[in-house]
């Protein structure tokens, strides 16, 4: 069974037509990386997969349930997602621990000792094991993205969701975050990537998904995408960004 | 020299009528900060209904006098229950400044990051919790600056409440200028009085900011 499965997408924001027919399946532990130029709507497929926005048109199942924003409980299908930002989103008034601890404890209901012990050891493996007491504000951009990690990863989700998530650090700092990403996607962890980083999608990837103007132009293995593109868009794109 | 034994006369009795002014002042503006918070609310509603009631009463609070204000429910209230004029000028009190508080919170909330409740969101924390462990404490932190320039004011209107008979510090003084045919001396002195106030309100504020921002003082980056 696939884990999540979209047909037939449509988003719009006001006028404009931001994904115009989305189909896409995601099958357990497959990293699924999503490229394509600015504006062509990956990140708005992202975020319609764990409901930041609702969809107009078109069904999303998880774990072959079919998921309606209107009567589904929309906070329990979130909990089994999870999802890192661009800008990391940490919680800038509370540490480094109690930011990976607060939705375990919060929402799971889980024991505080617990979440602590499931925190120090995330934080041990996105390399931060000395920071767990340490603010946001103190952070580099590469260690709050993998705080920021950590912390989704606390709620032991069955999906990550990754939204350009080295896009706003400096370049030194890329590196040790894609390191991570590695680490999960080598573990099994099920995983879709929105970036602009093709060494991570041609090493990682077991699907690349070119979008343009709200479609999936192309899709398939690194492999087929990158070293033989089908369609004049991606390769168009391709050759601007390798 | 005359001076002098014109403040030991009157020190005590207005640090009495003092400790009634930080009574009439602290509970009312306590009351104004859970009034403030439930139209703040009311005002961020998606509810049209809610917002209206939110406009209308902070219209109300902000257009109108404060004297006029503490008139019409002094005498309005009065004529439905029976308050002490300490309780209706409380009331009063709390029910104006309840309206800036409002906007103050309004305005706090309104500008923490949406990307906050998108994150909170999605480790599936439901709206409540997003909104009471995430967005509040934040909300609250960046408030405490204007609340606080909020509480100076309402120190210094709580003075007001001499007009319905409450024997406050503003009230002991006027009483004391009518008997004692001094009134610069004291004036001087009760001006003094809620100058020292606002200066221990002041420190105290910037400490509860520092305090309630641990993350600040030692940033590094």
């Amino acid at each position: 069974m696939s884990m999540i499965e979209i047909k037939g997408l449509q988003k719009s924001f006001g006028d404009l037509h931001v994904l115009k027919g989305i189909d896409l399946t995601i099958e357990l532990g497959q990293v699924v990386v999503i490229i394509g130029p600015s504006g062509s709507g990956k990140s708005t497929l992202l975020r319609c997969i764990n409901f930041l926005e609702f969809p107009n048109e078109g069904e999303i199942r998880v774990n072959g349930e079919l998921i309606d924003p209107k009567t589904s409980n929309l906070d329990k299908v979130r909990q089994h997602m999870g999802m890192v930002f661009q800008q990391f989103q940490l919680f800038p008034h509370k540490n480094v621990l109690h930011n990976i601890t607060i939705a375990p404890v919060n929402v799971k209901g889980m024991p505080n000792k617990k979440a602590v012990a499931i925190a120090r050891d995330l934080l041990q493996k996105v390399g931060l094991p000395e920071k767990e007491k340490a603010w946001p504000s103190q952070l580099s951009g590469g260690q709050k993205q993998r705080v920021a990690i950590a912390r989704a990863l606390a709620m032991d989700p069955d999906i990550m969701l990754f939204d350009e998530v080295t896009s706003a650090l400096d370049p030194e700092l890329v590196n040790e975050v894609l390191q991570v990403m590695q680490d999960l996607a080598a573990g099994g962890m099920t995983m879709v990537v929105v970036t602009h980083e093709m060494g991570f999608a041609k090493e990682m990837a077991d699907q690349v998904v070119m979008m343009d103007d709200g479609l999936i132009v192309e899709q398939g293995t690194p492999e087929q995408l990158f070293e033989n593109p089908q369609e004049e868009r991606t390769q168009a794109f391709l050759s601007q960004v390798l | 020299m005359a001076f002098i034994s014109f403040v030991q006369e009157y020190f005590w009795g207005f640090l009495l009528a003092t400790r009634l002014t930080l009574l009439l002042t602290a509970v009312s503006l306590a009351l104004a900060v859970v009034i403030g918070l439930v139209f703040a609310f009311l005002k961020i509603s998606k509810n049209p209904i809610a917002n209206l009631v939110a406009a209308g009463y902070i219209g109300i609070t902000r257009g109108m006098p404060l004297i006029v204000q503490l008139m019409f429910l002094y005498f309005g209230i009065s004529k439905l229950v029976v308050l002490s004029s300490f309780w209706a000028g409380t009331l009063a009190l709390a029910f104006h400044a309840g309206g800036y508080v409002a906007e103050i919170l309004r305005g706090a909330i309104q500008n923490i990051d949406k990307g906050q409740t998108e994150a909170a969101r999605s480790l599936g924390m439901s709206r409540r919790k997003t909104m009471a462990l995430i967005v509040l404490p934040q909300a609250f932190r960046r408030a405490v600056p204007p609340l606080g320039n909020q509480f100076i004011i309402g120190l210094k209107d709580s003075t007001l409440v001499a007009f319905l008979g409450v024997p406050e510090l503003f009230s002991k003084s006027m009483t004391a200028a009518a008997a004692n045919y001094r009134p610069f001396e004291t004036y001087l002195m009760s001006g003094t009085y809620y100058l020292v106030l606002v200066i221990i309100f002041t420190w105290l504020v910037s400490k509860l900011e520092k305090r309630l921002s641990p993350d600040r003082q030692e940033a590094t980056s």
